[in-house]
């Protein structure tokens, strides 16, 4: 009887999880036929639109492809350096890394202009040793400096965690062998890291080929644009919605190919646990070149932090936090990162038990399609989609900002969320199951009992997460934004086009801290809130 | 004669000391038992360079191993599970025995033939069974053929025949290459079909049963 119950709320459960997936695939497919449906998108170009739209493409393309490269190839260098040296600090460097995928990319933009900008750090420093400083940020250089130290930075720590669980055994076993440098990389190292390559070459080229704050920021130039650049400047610039879902729709199309191969190649990246057991550190010349490769990744990682922080305390800070329109920027964002935290949380929760609770793989396939909507659906498209629903349906789009940005944002930290989440609910799923189910827990007696007190510190991550990426958010209100609605990310953006760069650096420093500060406490707090009920 | 000489160990945060005082010679195994966690495999650890000891001698033929490094110590160690790179063919495996990048082919044969496993060379590790895993394991200790030979739980993975048949290759491997052979075990057979003498880890010492 007890069983029969038991069965009957699990049911119950799966129902409701195919529902809310189905929902989320809906309102997505909502939005594409919103796009598409504004004008004929078959219709005859003129020959400008033709050649413009190649070279976006083509731009686009090469763009994200140097930069897969560039970053797998100094994730892999930093992973690889990073597991061998020990050195105090390490984890401090290893969590510096790990910001790399909540700091807001026009932050970092900004920051890589202090630095490395004409009348930046490097340049300043070189005058006055009466050198002078030719390198420009802006342009393809710029962009492909930007994204390698960003996403080579995720990729580090992404690598990282796959190379740390190299069994202790193997690695005695190896060192017994007296393996080369070399070869030690080859025979254990490759063979960890090379399963996740295609995935996270999948999600990198995506980041790049959709990447907006920084191209928009350091592209300098039509000749450097792409195409959510572009898709961004036919609606804000010339107004130019035919073009704008022609664009959107090429982009589409090509997101999808480029995400094929990642769900095909059947990789993962779920953290494989860590050995930490075991450590073999090999001296001479490997160990010279690790030191050189991480100094080299920290000085390019960090400086253009740090160069925010300075520059935002150094810049007027008193003058621009006595502004109300500041605050107003700042209420706005923490609400909307607050309230869009809490709503990818409960979608991602649902959707990641539900997925747990499916054997079958087509409706768990079914389940999993929201958790690539983001990767597939640039935040421009995104943004556009809502824009042209909220035309269609005669609403405001002064009225319907607030709610779209909520919504936007947590539908484009999902995929991350269940990607954080979805392992450890399997994991509970398979060991409590069936227990669960013998006892009669209601859902959420579970939830109280068993999830709440073993996945904290995942729903922590999940929470910071979803917040900093709506923060740092420049593709969603880039369309929805106001003088009268404005968020911080929208705020530095017009800060910056009116040449006001101290406002834009305090704001810059003002949203780096809130990230890290989130991104960091966070999880500890919510692991030390659920393991006091546990 | 390899001479454990009143080696100490503990590890960081603990107060446990582990102590362990005897010696065995060349064709010589011993077995050690205990329970879990009790300082067994801790032995092997610094035999093979992987721990160092707080204080304490290890003596091969007059030959110092605590001023060498692990990849330089004259020792073979194979473990229950992982002393195979499964994306690897066995003949690739078995090639990590040469220090030169030149594979001797005539030796991986004769060596796997030694170990019942003749033809497998082209096989991927992955592919094989535990038993046979653990033979490709032993075969490349063969090729090495070093003077001391470690085995952490080696056959504890095995069904009970296949582990009955690695005994009685490891017992005649040893007799016939000389070498000092130190076995973790958690199993009484071992000791009995190895033809081994007998030590117990209690309460951190090592002693001859």
């Amino acid at each position: 009887m007890l069983l029969t119950k038991g069965i009957i709320a699990s049911q119950k459960r799966k129902i409701i999880m195919l529902i809310i997936a189905l929902s989320i695939s809906a309102f997505m497919t909502l939005l594409f036929f919103s796009i598409i449906n504004v004008g004929n998108i078959f219709a005859s170009n003129t020959a400008v639109i033709k050649i413009d739209i190649l070279q976006l493409i083509l731009m686009s393309l090469m763009q994200a492809s140097l930069t897969t490269i560039l970053s797998l190839s100094a994730g892999i260098a930093i992973a690889w350096a990073l597991n061998r040296l020990e050195f105090f600090g390490k984890n401090l460097v290893v969590s510096l890394f790990a910001t790399a995928i909540v700091a807001p990319a026009m932050v970092v933009a900004f920051g890589l202009i202090s630095v490395w900008g004409r009348a930046g750090w490097i340049a300043q420093l070189l005058e006055f040793f009466g050198l002078s400083w030719n390198f420009s940020i802006f342009g393809l250089g710029g962009i492909l400096f930007a994204h390698t130290i960003l996403n080579g930075a995720f990729a580090a720590h992404i690598l990282l965690a796959r190379v740390d669980a190299i069994p202790a055994r193997k690695l005695k076993s190896a060192q017994s062998l007296a393996l080369t440098p070399f070869k030690r990389f080859i025979l254990l190292d490759w063979a960890a890291i090379s399963g996740a390559l295609p995935a996270l070459g999948s999600i990198i080229f995506l980041l790049a080929f959709t990447s907006f704050p920084i191209v928009l920021m350091l592209g300098g130039g039509v000749a450097n644009q792409t195409l959510e650049v572009a898709i961004y400047s036919a609606v804000r610039l010339s107004f130019d919605l035919d073009l704008a879902v022609k664009l959107s729709v090429i982009q589409l199309v090509l997101c999808m190919i480029i995400i094929f191969p990642a769900i095909i190649s059947n990789s993962n990246l779920a953290n494989a646990g860590v050995n930490y057991s075991y450590k073999w550190q090999q001296k001479g010349l490997a160990q010279f070149t690790q030191i050189i490769i991480l100094v080299l990744a920290v000085f390019a990682f960090a400086l253009p932090l740090l160069a925010i922080l300075i520059d935002g305390i150094a810049g007027g800070i008193l003058d621009t936090l006595s502004r109300p329109s500041f605050w107003q920027a700042s209420f706005t964002s923490i609400s909307i990162g607050s309230l869009s935290a809490i709503l990818t949380l409960i979608l991602a929760v649902l959707i990641a038990t539900g997925r747990a609770a499916f054997s079958n793989g087509i409706l768990k396939a079914i389940l999993g399609l929201p958790v690539f909507a983001y990767l597939v659906i640039p935040a421009v498209v995104l943004s556009l989609g809502f824009y042209l629903l909220s035309n269609k349906l005669d609403i405001a789009t002064s009225t319907s900002a607030p709610f779209v940005l909520i919504i936007a944002n947590s539908l484009l930290a999902l995929p991350f969320a269940i990607a954080i989440l979805a392992p450890a609910i399997e994991t509970i799923n398979y060991r409590y199951d069936k227990l669960s189910r013998s006892l009669n827990l209601s859902s959420l007696m579970r939830w109280r009992i068993v999830e709440w007190p073993l996945i904290g510190r995942e729903i922590g991550i999940v929470l910071a997460l979803a917040f900093c990426f709506s923060l740092g958010d420049l593709g969603i209100i880039s369309l929805f934004g106001t003088n009268e609605f404005t968020t911080l990310p929208y705020a530095m953006y017009q800060s910056l086009g009116v040449y006001r760069s101290n406002d834009a650096a305090v704001i810059a420093a003002f949203m780096l801290i809130l990230c890290l500060m989130v991104f960091w406490f966070l999880p500890v707090i919510f692991r030390k809130i659920s393991n006091a009920k546990n | 004669m390899l001479r454990i000489n009143n080696i100490e160990y503990s590890y960081e945060k603990e107060k446990q000391k582990y102590q362990y005082d005897f010696s065995l010679k060349a064709g010589e195994t011993i077995v050690i038992s205990g329970v879990s966690g009790v300082g067994k495999s801790t032995l092997l650890d610094i035999i093979a360079g992987f721990l160092t000891a707080n204080s304490g001698e290890i003596i091969l033929d007059k030959i110092k191993l605590a001023n060498l490094a692990p990849e330089h110590r004259p020792i073979s160690i194979l473990f229950q599970d992982e002393n195979l790179f499964e994306h690897l063919s066995v003949e690739k495996n078995l090639g990590l025995a040469f220090s030169k990048a030149i594979i001797d082919k005539e030796k991986i044969a004769i060596a796997l033939k030694n170990v019942g496993l003749m033809g497998y060379e082209k096989r991927w590790a992955k592919n094989l069974s535990g038993g046979e895993k653990q033979r490709v394991a032993l075969a490349r200790t063969l090729l090495r053929n070093k003077p001391i030979l470690l085995l952490d739980e080696p056959f504890s993975a095995l069904d009970k025949k296949t582990a009955k048949d690695m005994r009685l290759l490891v017992k005649n491997l040893v007799k016939q290459y000389k070498w000092h052979t130190i076995v973790v075990s958690h199993n009484i057979e071992d000791a009995v079909e190895l033809n081994a003498k007998n030590y117990i880890m209690k309460n951190g010492i090592l002693k001859k049963t």
